[in-house]
């Protein structure tokens, strides 16, 4: 008689025949309860590339929270003119009577404490940027995959369509300067999303709501000027005909897509690039702005992903037993697309350290004198041909490594989480 | 096929609309008076009134409903946006707020100097990623494909400002074998005719010319395919590797085909899909990067001159620059999706 485990017990009821292994077995998927996660971690620490991408990211992450909590650096006071761009020194000397093991700067300055305390800036830009895109990207791109496949409930569609009718409105609500407007062309969306049905598919539907949305954007308008209703009125005779097509997700999921193509069109750091350009240079603006410019990466992933999982038997068991959207978004479909949305994450991470850097050596990113790795570079690549090699190499390097370390993690997580994905 | 190309024009002039409103939405992103900003605080009255009429600044933004109360309807659209797209439309980028000199006839001119650099980046990056990618899928898990793959991610990560720097610092200052920055010596005599200095010169039989221009791009074109060449390995290795597990794959094998033939013949062919795509959104992001490389190499083309005008509060150029670079990437998208159409002839878009 084996020891009494929950996985004997359980044979031992059910079947008359079992062999010791088999016991073995089933006793150790019991008790190892192994999730995903737990299998996708085995995975990623099995490999070296993510080893060494875990590594680089936990070391730097580790040194900069240290150095900010713990090591004190006032960056307005560091200054000091007899120490002006001096190499690397190890050991103090007469000349240099500290130690540098990175060199000094054009102000003196030990650009090992600074390249320790830019990380904390850099490693803020990749995660607030990062998370701008994530969120709003992630949400939109799930949306979009959702209904563009799923047909929407009454309810939701009403919704849809008193906003979109509200928005639409909003135009001659605004010529005309009749902010009630807005209200009536929700209410034109709601009545159309409500009344599905009536006189379907039939030319007469789109006559009467185009008639209906003519005298709403017409008819308040001649109180206004005769000349204002007649643009008013074509206006929303147009929104009025929009709002009677029988229009579902597919709408929502084009709308935005259209959207995000628009944000698409411009290489991605260059739109950051022209965005603080004009806003004015600093650092929270680098942020927001690479994070917008970012928000199509994450929603055109999403979406493709959603799409592909929403063709899955379980998505339309739960349709089948009557789960509402809700519950099946964030239960079925946000879990089996968590994968790619955490490799774009990690790799995204990188590319806004990258794009921030390329902002702070333009001198569009942190203002000096913050410490910041790209900034530092783009102060110090002058004194190139004097010979200054140092100031240049070390912020560059721990550019390159942080980088280096989010990709190696990306692509040793892609690997982990599914082995089918591809680069 | 022609109507898929027509279908794909006609959708891509929303894009185009769109990103002609985010360009001129640009000017209203800039705190406080536009025209204060780009003539700084002691500018004269007559400047600044110049400035607000080239932008049309006391226009409203987009439709001026107080005209339309009068029945104005010309009023109505005669705003700051649609007189901005009138004048797109006619080619007039606007004119330079310090030097006064029209923006589009100076892009056009310097247009040639950028594109010479992204096509010889480009090309640099295909001749040496695709066959990289090639080798390290025929001899996959080798010490070759390993060090591939290494190297490959180390260039995706490398900051391309960082890498120009670098590289100036060893071949121009410490080993002076290439020149730091610029197009051409000054000691050359030459006078190109279409900018495109390396082709000038060689139709020319410029030969001196020639040799001058091929150094000074060496070290920027390095910088700039550095990205471009280590995604292209990467995208040909693994599309190859997915094309190798197809059954036709191991048909062609089983025949007795010769690895090399089944490698190029019937492998290269069927994974070139992915690598075109992957090249040509490579070639957008290209132009994107000119910007950084430009600057550092102190290139004469969009990207460099688009980076001294935004340090001179020069906006009109920076929206053209942008503009630009954003139409050709709409551009080349475009022509991806096309030849998607015209080498699979499986695709049919309907």
């Amino acid at each position: 008689m084996p020891t009494l485990t929950p996985a004997s017990i359980m044979i031992e009821r059910k079947m008359t025949k079992t062999t010791q292994s088999d016991i073995a077995t089933i006793d150790y998927a019991v008790r190892e309860h192994r999730s995903l996660w737990v299998d996708a971690w085995r995975r990623l620490v099995s490999s070296r590339t993510a080893q060494a991408g875990l590594f680089i990211v936990s070391f730097l992450i580790l040194t900069t929270v240290l150095a900010h909590f713990f090591w004190e650096y006032n960056p307005k006071t560091d200054l000091d003119y007899t120490l002006k761009l001096k190499p690397p020194t190890l050991i103090p000397n007469e000349e240099v009577p500290s130690v540098h093991i990175f060199g000094t700067d054009k102000l003196g300055r030990d650009i090992f404490r600074r390249v320790v305390h830019g990380g904390w800036n850099t490693l803020m830009v990749g995660i607030i940027a990062v998370t701008i895109s994530l969120v709003i990207g992630g949400l939109l791109g799930l949306l979009a995959g959702f209904f563009e496949s799923i047909e929407m409930t009454r309810l939701e569609k009403i919704l849809l369509l008193v906003f979109l009718g509200g928005l639409m409105g909003f135009l001659p609500a605004w010529i005309a300067e009749q902010p009630v407007q807005i209200v009536l062309f929700a209410l034109l969306g709601g009545a159309a999303a409500m009344f599905e049905n009536f006189l379907a598919g039939r030319s007469a539907r789109v006559v009467l709501f185009a008639a209906v949305g003519l005298l709403i954007g017409g008819g308040l308008a001649l109180f206004v000027s005769p000349y204002t209703a007649i643009v008013t009125g074509l206006l929303g005779g147009l929104i009025g005909a929009a709002l009677s097509l029988q229009l579902g997700g597919s709408l929502f999921s084009n709308i935005t897509m259209r959207a995000m193509d628009i944000v698409l069109a411009f290489p991605s750091y260059l739109l950051a690039i022209a965005i603080v350009a004009f806003l004015g240079t600093g650092l929270e603006k680098g942020m927001v702005a690479i994070g917008i410019v970012s928000i199509p990466v994450f929603a055109r992933l999403v979406r493709s992903s959603v799409l592909s999982v929403v063709q899955k038997e379980y998505i339309l068991a739960a349709q089948s037993v009557g789960e509402g959207h809700g519950r099946i978004i964030f239960r079925h479909i946000f879990p089996n697309v968590l994968s790619p949305i955490t490799v774009q994450t990690t790799l995204g991470i990188g590319s806004a350290i990258l794009a921030a850097a390329a902002l702070g050596f333009l001198g569009l990113g942190a203002v000096p004198p913050e410490p910041e790795w790209g900034a530092m570079l783009g102060d110090s690549y002058k004194y190139l041909s004097s010979g200054a090699w140092w100031a240049v190499v070390f912020p560059g390097v721990a550019i390159m490594l942080i980088v280096l370390g989010f990709n190696l993690l990306g692509d040793g997580l892609r690997d982990a989480l599914d082995p089918k994905m591809k680069v | 096929m022609a109507r898929y190309v027509i279908r794909r024009l006609i959708a891509t002039i929303p894009t185009i609309l769109g990103v002609t409103i985010v360009v001129f939405m640009f000017l209203r992103l800039i705190p406080g008076d536009p025209a204060i900003a780009m003539l700084g605080e002691h500018a004269t009255e007559e400047n600044v009134s110049r400035v607000r009429e080239q932008f049309g600044l006391n226009r409203p933004t987009f439709l001026d409903r107080e005209a339309l109360k009068q029945g104005d309807f010309k009023g109505f659209i005669n705003t700051q946006y649609f007189i901005y797209l009138g004048r797109l439309l006619r080619g007039d980028l606007g004119d330079s707020i310090h030097r006064r000199i029209p923006v589009a006839a100076t892009l056009m001119q310097r247009f040639p100097a950028t594109m010479e650099l992204a096509f010889f980046s480009m090309f640099v990056a295909i001749i040496i990623g695709v066959p990289v990618g090639i080798i390290s899928a025929a001899r996959r898990n080798s010490i070759l494909d390993s060090t591939t793959m290494v190297g490959s991610l180390i260039g995706v990560s490398m900051p391309i400002f960082w890498l120009g720097v670098m590289l100036i610092m060893l071949f121009a200052v410490i080993l002076q074998w290439l020149p730091a920055g610029g197009r051409l010596s000054s000691s050359v005599e030459f006078t190109p005719t279409t900018n495109f200095y390396l082709i000038d010169s060689l139709l020319t039989f410029n030969i001196p010319a020639f040799v001058d221009s091929f150094q000074h791009i060496i070290l920027p074109a390095i910088a700039l395919a550095t990205i471009p060449m280590a995604v292209t390995a990467r995208m040909t290795r693994s599309s190859m590797l997915d094309v190798m597990q197809e059954d036709y794959v191991r048909t062609a094998r089983a025949k007795g085909v010769t690895e090399r033939l089944v490698l190029y013949r019937h492998a290269l062919k069927n994974a070139f899909l992915p690598i075109i795509t992957i090249i040509g959104l490579q070639f957008g992001l290209l132009l994107a990067g000119a910007v950084l490389t430009e600057t550092i190499f102190s290139w004469p083309g969009i990207g460099k001159w688009v980076y001294d005008s935004i340090l001179a509060r020069d906006y009109p150029i920076v929206q053209g620059g942008t503009l630009l670079i954003a139409l050709i990437f709409v551009l080349i998208n475009l022509l991806v999706d096309v030849s998607y159409a015209y080498l699979d002839p499986r695709i049919h878009y309907d």
